[in-house]
C-alpha cells in the first residue's frame, strides 16, 4: 500500500516586489511577479521525503487563477505525481472560509488520502488559518507548525515548534500537517523532470467539477469583507550615521538621553 | 458539525451578546497573551455594555480562573479534565464550539499564537463564523456592535479594516505583544463556572509524547534587545551579541534565518513569526531589515543598526546607523560602554 499524500500549494505575489496602486490601495497584480509560497515548497519537500522513505503518491492541490500554472508545473518538476488547480472565476475574492471549503471539497473529490500537508502560512495573507480550516471541513485531526514529519504504521510522528518549546506528537492518519518555512531544503526541479511535467500537464477543476455551488465560494461565500485600507505611517527616523571613531560619543549620548541607564531597571 | 458546507449567516445577529476571549495556558498557567486578550476584550465589552467571558480549559484551572477574574473577567467558562491538561486541537475546538453554541457570543478573540491559530480557524469553521487573523487594532462600533478588526497587510505597509457583518460570532486573532496586559482590578468579582468534562475517546487519539521546554527569554519585557542576523556569518557570532547585551543589561534577539540555521534557539526570534518587542533600545546587528523582521521591532523607542551595506533597508527604521563590519563595530561599542561605566564608577548591570 502506498500512502496518498495531498500537498496544498498557493501561488503568491513575490513579496520582494509588491506594488500597491496608490489610487485603489490594492495590489497592482500586473506589475507583481508571482512565485510559489515558500513555506509550501517546504510542504512539498516534506511530502517528497515521505515518498522517498515509505512510498507515496503525491498530489498537489491549489486554488487560484490560471497563471498558477507555473506553480503547478514547478511542483510536478520537483517530483509530485499529479497536480490539480481549482480555478474558476467564482473562486475569486475568497477569505479563509471559502478557501478552506474549496480546497476541502477538491480533496474529497480526489478520493482517499492519508496525509494532507500545507505550509505554515502564506506570505500574502499570512493567516495560517487555511490548513486547519480544511482539516475541520474534512473532520480530521491536525498537527501544525511542524519542523519534522515522519510516518510509521498508520501514524504520523511530528515535532511542533511552539513559542516556548517543542512538542512531539503521534497521531493516526488521516491527518493534516502544516510545515514550517525553512524546515527543510526543497529539492530542485530538473530539466528532465520539467520536460516530463509539461508533457504530463496538470488538471484544472471548476466549481461544477468539484461539486460546489457558486454562492458557496469566493467573495460571496466569505463571511468577512475588507471595509477599507489605510497606509500605516511609520515614525520618521534620522538614521544618523556614526563613524567607528565616534562610537564613544554615541555611547555617551545614549546614556545622557536615558536610552541606556546605569542602574538596573525593569 | 464539520462537513463541507458554506457559512450560513446568523438568522438573528441581535441575539448574540457578550465578548468571549480564549485564555491560552501552558502547564495550567495563564500565558501573557491570555492576559492581553483580557485587556482588549474588557475594553470592547465595556464599550457596548456587555460582559467579558473568559474561556479556560485544562487539567486544573481553579487558580487561573481566579486570576482571570482579578484581571477583570466577568464570567469564566471553564472545562476541566485530565484529558485537557495539554492543548490538543480536537477536544479543545469541540468543547469551545459547544460553549459558543450555548452562550452565543457576539465577539470572540483568540491570541494569534501558534496554538491560538491552530484553534481559531477550527472554531470558525465549526461555528460557521468569520475570523480575521493577526489583528493589531481591535475596536467595536457602539451602535451596531460590529467588530472592527484591523490587520496589517501588503508587507505591513497597509492596515486593512475587516468586518464580519452577518455571521456570528465575529472572531479575530490578536497579535501577541501588541495589546497591553491590563492592571489588576481591585475587589474584582466575577462568576466562575467550571465543568468537569470527559471528552469522547474518539477525539483524544493524538498523543503528546514529549514536550521539550526551552528556556524562554521573554524579549517583550526587555528594556534593551541586541539582535544578531545572518551578517554574523557563524554561530559563534552570538557570543559577541551576548557580550554586548550583557554589557547593556539587555537580552539577545535574532532574525529568523539565524534561528533556522541553528545558531540560536527559536525563543530569541524577533519578527512576524517570532516575538514583538518594544524596548528602549534595539540594536540590529547584521540584519538586513526585511519586513518580517521589521514588524517585530519597529516600535522600539530607539533603534541602532550595524550593517556593512550602506543601502541596508534596516537603516530606514533606524535612529543611528553604523556602516561598518560588525566584528569591528560591536567590540568598539562594548569597549566604549565599559569605559563609560568605569568612568561613572558603577558595578556591571544585571540583565533586566
Ligand atoms: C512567512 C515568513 C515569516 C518570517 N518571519 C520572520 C521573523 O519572524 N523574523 C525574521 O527576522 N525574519 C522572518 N522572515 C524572514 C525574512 O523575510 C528575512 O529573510 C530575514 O529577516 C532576513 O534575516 P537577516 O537580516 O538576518 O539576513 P539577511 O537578509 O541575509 O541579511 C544579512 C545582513 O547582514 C549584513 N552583513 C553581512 N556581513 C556583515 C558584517 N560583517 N557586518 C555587518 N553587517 C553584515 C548584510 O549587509 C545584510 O544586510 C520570515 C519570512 C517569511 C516568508
Ligand atoms: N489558494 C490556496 N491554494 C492552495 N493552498 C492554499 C491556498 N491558500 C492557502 N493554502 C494553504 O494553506 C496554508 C496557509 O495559508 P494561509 O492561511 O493563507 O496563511 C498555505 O501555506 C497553503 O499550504
Amino acid at each position: 500500500m502506498v500512502l496518498e499524500i495531498i500537498v496544498m500549494v498557493k501561488q503568491v505575489p513575490d513579496s520582494q516586489e509588491v506594488v500597491i496602486d496608490p489610487v485603489t490601495m490594492n495590489l497592482n497584480r500586473s506589475l507583481t511577479r508571482n512565485v510559489t509560497n515558500r513555506a509550501d515548497e517546504n510542504a512539498l519537500e516534506a511530502a517528497l521525503r515521505l515518498k522517498d522513505s515509505v512510498g507515496a503518491n503525491v498530489t498537489v492541490v491549489s486554488m487560484g487563477p490560471p497563471q498558477a500554472e507555473t506553480t503547478m508545473i514547478e511542483c510536478l518538476a520537483r517530483g509530485a505525481d499529479r497536480a490539480i488547480l481549482a480555478s474558476d472565476r467564482f473562486f475569486g475574492g475568497a477569505d479563509t472560509y471559502p478557501t478552506g471549503l474549496t480546497l476541502a471539497a477538491t480533496i474529497s473529490k480526489i478520493g482517499k488520502f492519508d496525509i494532507i500537508i500545507a505550509g505554515e502560512e502564506t506570505s500574502d495573507s499570512s493567516t495560517g488559518h487555511v490548513g486547519p480550516g480544511v482539516a475541520e471541513f474534512l473532520d480530521i485531526d491536525q498537527v501544525t507548525y511542524t519542523s519534522k514529519v515522519e510516518y510509521k504504521d498508520g501514524y504520523v510522528i511530528a515535532e511542533r515548534e511552539l513559542e516556548d518549546g517543542t512538542e512531539v506528537v503521534k497521531v493516526p492518519t488521516p491527518v493534516l500537517v502544516t510545515v514550517l518555512l525553512n524546515s527543510n531544503v526543497p529539492r530542485r526541479q530538473t530539466l528532465r523532470r520539467k520536460i516530463d511535467a509539461i508533457r504530463k500537464g496538470f488538471e484544472v477543476w471548476d466549481h461544477d467539477r468539484i461539486g460546489l455551488q457558486p454562492e458557496w465560494v469566493g467573495v460571496r461565500g466569505s463571511p468577512t469583507i475588507v471595509r477599507r485600507m489605510r497606509p500605516i505611517k511609520e515614525r520618521e527616523r534620522a538614521a544618523k550615521k556614526i563613524e567607528l571613531s565616534a562610537v564613544g560619543d554615541l555611547v555617551k549620548e545614549l546614556y545622557e538621553k536615558n536610552v541606556l541607564k546605569l542602574e538596573v531597571d525593569s | 458539525m464539520a462537513g463541507i458546507k458554506p457559512a450560513t449567516p446568523a438568522s438573528k445577529p441581535e441575539e448574540y451578546k457578550n465578548v468571549f476571549v480564549y485564555l491560552e495556558t501552558r502547564d495550567d498557567r495563564l500565558l501573557r497573551p491570555a492576559l492581553e486578550m483580557i485587556g482588549v476584550g474588557k475594553k470592547i465589552a465595556e464599550k457596548v455594555n456587555e460582559k467579558l467571558y473568559c474561556i479556560l480549559l485544562g487539567g486544573n484551572i481553579r487558580d487561573q480562573a481566579k486570576e482571570a477574574v482579578s484581571y477583570g473577567c466577568d464570567v469564566v467558562l471553564g472545562a476541566e479534565s485530565p484529558a485537557l491538561a495539554t492543548y490538543r486541537t480536537l477536544p479543545y475546538s469541540h468543547i469551545i464550539a459547544d460553549f459558543v453554541k450555548e452562550e452565543k457570543p457576539n465577539i470572540f478573540l483568540i491570541p494569534a499564537t501558534r496554538n491560538g491559530r491552530d484553534l481559531a480557524s477550527r472554531i470558525a469553521v465549526r461555528c460557521e463564523a468569520g475570523v480575521t487573523a493577526d489583528c493589531t487594532e481591535i475596536d467595536v462600533e457602539q451602535d451596531t456592535r460590529i467588530l472592527l478588526a484591523n490587520r496589517p497587510t501588503y508587507g505591513e505597509s497597509m492596515l486593512a479594516e475587516i468586518l464580519c457583518k452577518r455571521h456570528r460570532p465575529q472572531m479575530a486573532t490578536a497579535r501577541p505583544g501588541i495589546f497591553p496586559v491590563p492592571e489588576k482590578v481591585k475587589s474584582a468579582k466575577g462568576e466562575i463556572r467550571i465543568r468537569e468534562i470527559s471528552p469522547d475517546k474518539a477525539i483524544l487519539k493524538k498523543e503528546i509524547l514529549e514536550y521539550r521546554k526551552k528556556n524562554v527569554v521573554d524579549l517583550t519585557a526587555a528594556k534593551v534587545v541586541v539582535s544578531g542576523g545572518m551578517g554574523l556569518g557563524k554561530p559563534d557570532g552570538f557570543k559577541l551579541i551576548q557580550e554586548l547585551a550583557d554589557e547593556l543589561g539587555g537580552v539577545v534577539g535574532a532574525s529568523r534565518p539565524a534561528v533556522d540555521m541553528g545558531w540560536i534557539s527559536r525563543d530569541h526570534q524577533v519578527g512576524q513569526t517570532g516575538q514583538t518587542v518594544r524596548p528602549r533600545l534595539y540594536v540590529a546587528v547584521g540584519i538586513s531589515g526585511k519586513i518580517q523582521h521589521i514588524m517585530g521591532m519597529k516600535n522600539s523607542e530607539t533603534i541602532l543598526s550595524i550593517n556593512t551595506d550602506p543601502n541596508a533597508e534596516i537603516f530606514k527604521y533606524s535612529d543611528y546607523v553604523i556602516v561598518d563590519d560588525l566584528y569591528k563595530a560591536v567590540p568598539a561599542l562594548i569597549q566604549e560602554v565599559r569605559k563609560y561605566k568605569s568612568e561613572k564608577q558603577v558595578a556591571p548591570t544585571e540583565p533586566s
